[in-house]
């Protein structure tokens, strides 16, 4: 269907305006001016600030050359997470541009994995695609793929090539014909106010009757708290790439389509604003 | 004992058979006295076997796998520890930097059904050891089996109950070698633990060491996989 492709183009082309500033107790020579960058959400922060990290550079004193990490009103940033994800978290309901605090110094070791190159990033990425595959086809597809293939997602990432991209994820996309979906959907549930950084559990597409799990199946078996309204009113929202869907969605579509480039479904349940 | 069987001898551990083994797994474990316990996340009943120890590098102590318990050594790294803290009082020299605690975690991956192993390691003063660091404390005969194992690789990743970063021997590959242990012991009729079996396979590449006491460890389940 058109529909469903135009779906796929306007998830990978999504774009979050943002604003880097460097942290004020970093040593310059000069002052430094903040940095506007348009963040594609389905991409990973330390892929795509080179150009960030240049432009602060610049200013510092010839220090040694120390990891970049990023934060939010305090809160560091998982690099690991991707971006769309990090928004929607922490700061979905606040006024544009995204405003993230950029550190040299002090890296905070018990909050955040290191980043030495962009090799980390590409083994995380492909380790989350074979895991998302070890759920959806106990790994069959993506053990049958050559390492070019494997190569070629992580480089349509890398250089935002939707069609090169997905000239291969369609294979990570498709499922036995004698079945109506996946064995399992790929998935993580967020919610900033807890220890737990997700919920991650194995859950089918399809019920025992054979009808489509939908979204709200999803959150009342995992997260009931998160639908369930408290005193009558919804005080939480469920989120993906920015958006609310609908929670009659059924499951297997949403994976289909609105999956990050990992090939998972991360969704925020986030306070609800109040105005 | 149940494993699913899949059509060539793969054999998935659930989580509640995951659960059981730690079960027994830890009963044993306060019998000898060598420090697991099970820990529960907060919000939800998920849980994991969790044990730290500390060792000493400057004496260059490295894991003895030929020690029948473990606790021992505990005993007598504290005592170092006490002893050169008194010391670096004295002298100023400040002796906290050779004390490595070390943490490990045994989670259950759902993706995977298996066990993985996560584990972190950091000076008394806080400080975190590098992979590399670590690397260099583990026994030479056994960093040589991690780099002809079949496992992938370690890295850093978050753990999923605590969400802060650990070392992870990825588990893609546990399949392969648990099922030719399995399947051997299943043909001589000796009761497993598969958690103590693992962690003797996997334990020691990262400096942690598995009293033999625990190969005694039998199922407490009837004897021989049920086929399903």
């Amino acid at each position: 269907m058109t529909d469903d492709k135009d779906v796929l183009r306007d998830v990978w082309f999504g774009r979050i305006p943002t604003c880097f500033t460097l942290y004020q107790d970093e040593i310059t020579e000069r002052e430094a001016e903040p940095y506007y960058l348009l963040l594609p959400r389905i991409s990973y922060l330390t892929l795509v600030t080179d150009k960030v990290k240049k432009h602060f550079q610049k200013v510092m004193r010839q220090e040694e050359a120390s990891e970049i990490w990023f934060e939010y009103e305090g809160t560091p940033l998982k690099w690991h997470y991707p971006i769309g994800l990090l928004f929607d978290l922490h700061a979905s309901n606040t006024a544009l541009p995204w405003s993230i605090t950029v550190h040299f110094k002090n890296f905070p070791e018990k909050d955040l994995l290191h980043c030495h190159s962009k090799d980390v990033i590409e083994a995380h990425f492909m380790a989350c695609i074979k895991e998302a595959d070890a759920l959806k086809h106990k790994s069959q597809v993506i053990n049958e793929m050559q390492k070019k293939d494997h190569k070629q997602l992580w480089m349509g990432l890398q250089n935002d090539k939707f069609e090169q991209f997905w000239a291969i994820n369609r294979k990570l996309m498709e499922y036995p014909p004698e079945e109506s979906g996946f064995r399992y959907i790929p998935f993580r549930i967020y919610q900033a106010t807890t220890e737990r950084p997700f919920i991650q559990k194995l859950f089918r597409p399809i019920d025992s009757g054979g009808q489509l799990h939908t979204l709200g199946d999803l959150l009342k078996d995992v997260c009931p708290s998160a639908i369930t309204p408290e005193d009558g009113e919804k005080k939480t929202q469920v989120m993906i790439h920015g958006i609310e869907p609908m929670l009659e969605t059924p499951l297997q579509w949403l994976s289909e389509h609105m999956s990050y480039p990992d090939n998972f479904l991360h969704i925020s349940i986030i306070p609800r604003p109040t105005d | 004992m149940s494993f699913s069987m899949a059509g060539e001898e793969d054999f998935f551990l659930e989580e509640k058979t995951f659960k059981q083994y730690c079960e027994e797994f830890i009963k044993h474990s306060q019998k000898i006295g060598d420090g697991w316990e099970w820990r529960t996340s907060k919000d939800f009943a998920d849980g994991y076997l969790s044990k730290t120890h500390f060792q000493i590098t400057n004496r260059n102590v490295p894991p003895d796998p030929k020690e029948k318990n473990n606790d021992n050594i505990e005993q007598t790294l504290f005592m170092h520890v006490e002893e050169s803290l008194d010391d670096s009082q004295v002298d100023g020299d400040c002796a906290t930097a050779e004390v490595i605690r070390y943490e490990y975690h045994v989670l259950y991956s759902s993706s995977y059904q298996v066990p993985v192993l996560y584990f972190r390691a950091c000076f008394l003063d806080g400080r975190a050891l590098t992979l590399d660091e670590i690397w260099k404390s583990v026994h030479a005969c056994y960093q040589a089996r991690l780099l002809e194992g079949p496992w992938d690789t370690i890295t850093q990743q978050e753990h999923p109950l605590l969400g802060q970063p650990f070392f992870v021997l990825h588990p893609c590959r546990t399949n392969e070698f648990m099922s030719a242990l399995l399947t051997s012991s299943r043909k001589e009729n000796r009761q497993t633990n598969y958690i103590a079996s693992w962690l003797s396979i996997v334990g020691p590449v990262v400096g942690l060491n598995l009293s033999l006491s625990y190969a005694k460890l039998a199922s407490e389940q009837n004897t021989g996989a049920d086929v399903i």
